[in-house]
């Protein structure tokens, strides 16, 4: 019996916005990714098709990192003492584009200084042609003590600078807004705070195809389901035609994962949670795949085999489009 | 407008766009149409002209069209007899001085006259030029003054004046009465983060003569820019502004109306005129007016008081030997603080300066008897706080005053009366508010490491430990945390704040009746305020985060369903937070008066709810009811054997007649869902003459938890004499003498209430 799959019809659609710039575009990167667009909840290909396919970033750090798994970096090796190797291997192992995450600590213990931060940023730059996303250390001041050197050196890029937050924003979306760059805003798990921040930053006329959002996650066991419910409820009210609430989404499942205890401990486990290696990268992928399903545009990743697993997981689901 | 001023204003127009035109056509004999005109370091052109016309001017043959353009700008001077409008002729006029002015200093840039040779001066800083005909022609920053503001700086300051760090910026134009008046008004703007801009001159003296005199640096180092010494260099700081408005504000060039409103909305400047006011400075401020930047003098010269193009008055005048102050630096203390208030500049206060730590951490503290250095308040002696609003001119920002003994006086463990008043002036200051601000003393008091802080009104009651007076805490440092605190938590609504603390028991009673009377008038303003006296409701989506589809609407006669905002709250969290979780709702037509139905109150309710609730009524639990997130001080349910409802108290863990109790009812009541008969409230609900209003009001509560009568005897009281029945509160059943519904009807009949007899509520 034939059966009628009913189709929902929204009125509104996820802004579609294109991070990073080519040499043509007033940038230096050799290509860009492009994102959002969606008229109709995550892959229901059958209501309307789309546009474009949810990206993968992969997350590094300017110095090899000392809070990262022992498994991750057994993965990158030596590319991980310096960001612009890594940034290159990240590009030949798949990744649509770089997140480069600033801690406090710049090299050694010194504090990360605007120097530090600018030749950091460069030497990604210079190494890769992905689009590029840079996060500070989450910490108003020290985040613009960086950032707007960071922009400022790097004049139309189109990177994306994070983190916008209720403290800081009005710096970072200016030096975005006077130097052709986008900007990531954050906001714990709620729907009306991320609605709020996207009004303050367009309220200071950022356009709407320059703000990407992160709602925040969680890992799985961790809390995952608050943050795809957040992500779900903010898809809805975008469909519904709420304009402050249709910025594409970047989260990071990848650092979540690897906070977890399940993907951090390697000894002194139950012997039924398997092996270490495989036990973290199914943490991260399963985390990253389903906050892909919960509408997520960019998903950040660490592990190279996340990378890949993550990848086939997409191209399933786009598949389905044809099918 | 001022006639005058507008007539001067337009002479002033006519007479620069003459001066500019003679220039151009000097300049295009001697140097031709082809010779580059610039100013140095910059992607804007020359930036007003950019802005405001769009052109992208490079030589000096391209500069007629644009003085034509001035030209046609410019009107006569209004007739002595015959009053037409001429707000519009003198702004456009304005413009037309603008946009010769550049002219004027873009030629000068040509002849090497630009930036202003000033020798033996040393610049703190400043656009690296380079020019064969300027001094050295090395760039250095010896023997001139700045010119025009380069790119580069324009960043940095203008991300500042973006995020807020630096609050606006000061064109001064002119020359102080004196050098040291000019010292401390540039020192006063510093101390602010306000920049300075320099210009101008009155009979060929200039601040910057003045300030360079006195050895005060300048430069942009020092966050004070000379322009020039005369009064066109002041195009700079305007040229200044426009880039602002292309860089940061992502506008493009020609779009003027778009960039002078960007800068009345987000760019703080005003201008100081100092001395007198020629025509052309007259015509000069029309034209910063144009961007919104009032102007203030300190002389005597015609005032346009009225808001319009500017956020508030457009010209002020201020004039020196008028204003209060022992000496300059007073007098200069008081002008600067004119400019604030006139421009609406927030001042951004970091820290609370007191000698204990600070922060919400602390509030919780609990101070013993055992470790308590003086008490204020409680069985031994007074206290009361009193927030009043005052007019601006009226309160001193900062100004903190003890009146009467201090701690020192106090024997170990002793107690003194005393009474906190704060004044607070602010444009967007309200009368309602005051009981909204007063109320966050107590956790402002409280946030101080060894301070404990409980109730409010006169019976506050604070206590100072050994520990913080053995660190040097005061009572003036109540005051400094008030200041710090109402400045950085409601400076959206509160631009002064002024602070005396009374300790001399004959003064705290002299005002503790004055406060008295405050509160009892703001008691009868709270009663007087009903749900028809207002044409705005409130929504609050504060629990939308866990609830995700549930909204408060918020009237005056009844608050939030947790009690923690009722429609004042909401009106003062509405002005300090425009975009945060209460938003107004405009009632319009009101479509059911009983069951409390409006046009406004029905669509929000469809988009608050993001489509889930279709209605609300305000006044009934049958029909619509409001629907709860899980935070309601009560449930209201109804039991249809007693064709009533009753009343459980969140602290009442007993069984209810329903045969459930509370947090089973909670499950039911909250989570956003609509469900007719069960409903959450804040208590203060109960006693409003609105409470379910269309299903027979307070009459129908058939039973409620005895800690609610209990809580709330006094006012219930009230609502049993407004029923006309004193003894109603009686024939309410309670857990004491009811857990069913089988007890319930019998006890209802033996205490004859009136709900028995009432038409059925289905």
């Amino acid at each position: 019996m034939p059966v009628e799959i009913p189709k929902d019809s929204w009125p509104g659609a996820v802004n579609t916005v294109t991070l990073g710039a080519t040499g043509d575009q007033g940038g230096s990167r050799t290509s860009t990714v492009t994102i959002g667009g969606e008229r109709s909840l995550p892959f229901m290909h059958f209501e309307s098709p789309m546009p474009h396919r949810p990206a993968i970033a992969m997350e590094i750090a300017p110095a090899r990192p000392a809070d990262w798994s022992a498994v991750l970096l057994e993965a990158w090796g030596a590319t991980a003492d310096d960001p612009g190797s890594w940034a290159r291997a990240c590009e030949e192992a798949g990744a649509d584009l770089i997140l480069l995450q600033f801690g406090l600590k710049g090299s050694g213990d010194e504090p990360v200084s605007a120097d530090f931060a600018v030749a950091a940023v460069k030497a990604v730059l210079g190494s890769t042609g992905l689009p590029l996303v840079v996060v500070g250390p989450g910490q108003a001041e020290v985040d613009n003590s960086i950032l707007v050197p960071i922009a400022d050196a790097t004049k139309g890029e189109r990177l994306v600078l994070g983190l916008c937050e209720e403290g800081n924003y009005r710096t970072l979306v200016a030096a975005a807004m006077a130097n052709d760059h986008l900007v990531l805003g954050k906001t714990p798990m709620d729907v009306n705070l991320a609605k709020q921040l996207n009004i303050l930053m367009s309220d200071m006329g950022l356009g709407r195809d320059r703000v990407v959002m992160d709602p925040t996650t969680a890992a799985l066991g961790y809390g995952i389901e608050y943050g795809y419910s957040v992500m779900e409820r903010l898809r809805l009210a975008a469909l519904q035609g709420d304009g402050m609430t249709q910025f594409p989404i970047l989260v990071t499942p990848g650092a979540e994962a690897w906070k977890a205890k399940e993907s951090k401990v390697g000894e002194g486990t139950p012997a039924e949670w398997g092996e270490w290696r495989q036990r973290g990268m199914n943490w991260e992928a399963l985390t990253a795949v389903s906050l892909v399903e919960a509408g997520a545009h960019v998903v950040v990743l660490r592990h190279p085999e996340s990378l890949r697993r993550v990848r086939a997981a997409i191209d399933e689901l786009m598949a389905s489009e044809t099918a | 407008m001022s006639r005058y001023i507008a007539t001067r204003a337009i002479r002033g127009a006519n007479a620069l766009v003459s001066e500019a035109e003679a220039m151009l056509e000097q300049a295009l004999g001697e140097r031709g149409p082809e010779t580059p005109v610039a100013f140095p370091n910059t992607a804007y052109y020359l930036p007003v002209i950019f802005g405001m016309m769009g052109k992208e001017i490079g030589q000096l043959g391209e500069l007629p069209g644009i003085l034509a353009h001035a030209r046609s700008l410019l009107h006569p001077t209004p007739s002595e007899e015959h009053w037409t409008p001429y707000l519009g002729e003198t702004l456009d006029s304005g413009m037309a001085t603008l946009i010769a002015a550049e002219v004027i200093e873009a030629i000068r840039y040509v002849y090497g006259l630009q930036p202003e040779s000033m020798p033996g001066f040393k610049l703190a800083g400043g656009t690296a030029f380079t020019s064969p005909d300027s001094d050295g022609g090395d760039g250095g920053p010896d023997g001139h003054l700045n010119g025009a503001i380069d790119d580069i700086q324009l960043r940095s300051w203008g991300i500042q004046l973006v995020d807020g760090r630096m609050p606006g910026f000061a064109a001064i134009v002119g020359c102080a009465r004196s050098n040291e008046a000019a010292v401390q008004i540039v020192r006063q703007l510093q101390q602010r983060n306000i920049l300075c801009f320099l210009s101008g001159n009155v009979n060929g003296r200039s601040i910057i003569d003045q300030l360079a005199e006195e050895g005060v640096e300048l430069g942009y180092d020092t966050y004070t820019v000379p322009f020039g010494r005369d009064t066109i260099s002041a195009i700079y700081a305007l040229g200044f502004a426009t880039r602002s408005a292309l860089t940061f504000g992502g506008l493009k060039g020609g779009q003027a109306r778009e960039i002078l409103t960007y800068n009345k909305d987000r760019v703080f400047a005003f201008v100081l005129a100092l001395g007198e006011v020629d025509d052309l400075k007259y015509s000069a401020a029309a034209g910063a007016i144009n961007f919104g930047f009032p102007v203030i003098a300190d002389t005597v010269i015609p005032q346009i008081l009225p808001t319009g193009v500017t956020t508030y008055e457009h010209v002020v005048s201020m004039p020196w030997n008028e204003i209060e102050g022992a000496d300059d630096s007073e007098k200069a203390k008081r002008l600067v603080q004119k400019c604030i208030e006139v421009r609406g500049v927030k001042i951004r206060m970091a820290d609370v300066p007191v000698p204990v730590p600070y922060g919400s951490a602390f509030e919780g503290e609990v101070v013993r008897k055992a470790d308590m250095r003086a008490e204020f308040g409680g069985r031994g002696s007074r206290c009361f706080e009193h927030l009043k609003m005052a007019k601006l001119d009226d309160v001193t920002d900062g100004k903190i005053e003890v009146v009467g003994p201090d701690l020192s006086t106090v024997e170990d463990q002793g107690s003194m009366d005393m009474g906190i008043v704060v004044e607070v002036a602010g444009r967007k200051m309200e009368q309602d508010f005051e009981p909204v601000l007063e109320r966050q003393i107590h956790y402002f008091v409280n946030g101080a490491s060894g301070i404990q802080h409980i109730g409010q009104r006169d019976i506050t009651w604070i206590r100072i430990s050994k520990k913080a007076a053995d660190v040097g805490f005061s009572l003036e440092d109540f005051g400094k945390i008030l200041h710090a605190r109402f400045h950085s938590d409601f400076g959206a609504i509160v631009d002064k704040v002024q602070v005396t603390i009374f300790t001399d028991p004959a003064l705290v009673e002299g005002r503790l009746a004055e406060a008295r009377r405050a509160y009892d008038f703001r008691n009868r303003r709270l009663a007087d305020l009903t749900d028809d006296a207002v044409d705005e409701f409130y929504s609050c989506t504060l629990c939308q985060s866990f609830a995700p589809n549930h909204v408060c609407i918020v009237s005056p006669e009844r608050l939030g369903l947790c009690g923690a905002y009722n429609w004042l709250d909401c009106k003062a969290s509405f002005s300090i937070n425009p975009t945060g979780p209460n938003q107004p709702i405009r009632l319009g037509r009101k479509l059911d008066a009983v069951s409390g139905y409006w046009e406004g109150t029905k669509d929000y309710a469809r988009i608050g709810s993001h489509g889930v609730v279709e209605e609300v009524a305000m006044y009934s639990i049958m029909q619509n009811p409001m629907t709860a997130c899980g935070c309601f001080e009560c449930i209201v349910m109804v039991i249809p054997e007693a064709n009533g409802v009753m009343v459980v108290s969140r602290e009442d863990t007993s069984m209810t007649p329903a045969g459930m109790t509370f947090s089973t009812l909670a499950g039911m009541a909250g989570g956003g869902i609509q469900t007719p008969g069960v409903m959450g409230v804040g208590k203060y609900y109960l006693i409003s003459p609105k409470f379910i209003s269309a299903d027979g009001g307070f009459k129908r509560v058939v039973w409620m938890s005895s800690v609610l009568k209990e809580a709330m005897a006094r006012e219930l009281e009230v609502v049993a004499e407004r029923a006309g029945d004193a003894e109603l509160i009686e024939r309410i059943a309670d857990e004491r003498s009811v857990t069913s519904v089988d007890e319930l009807l019998p006890w209802l009949e033996a205490h004859a209430h009136p709900a028995l007899a009432m038409d059925p509520i289905f």
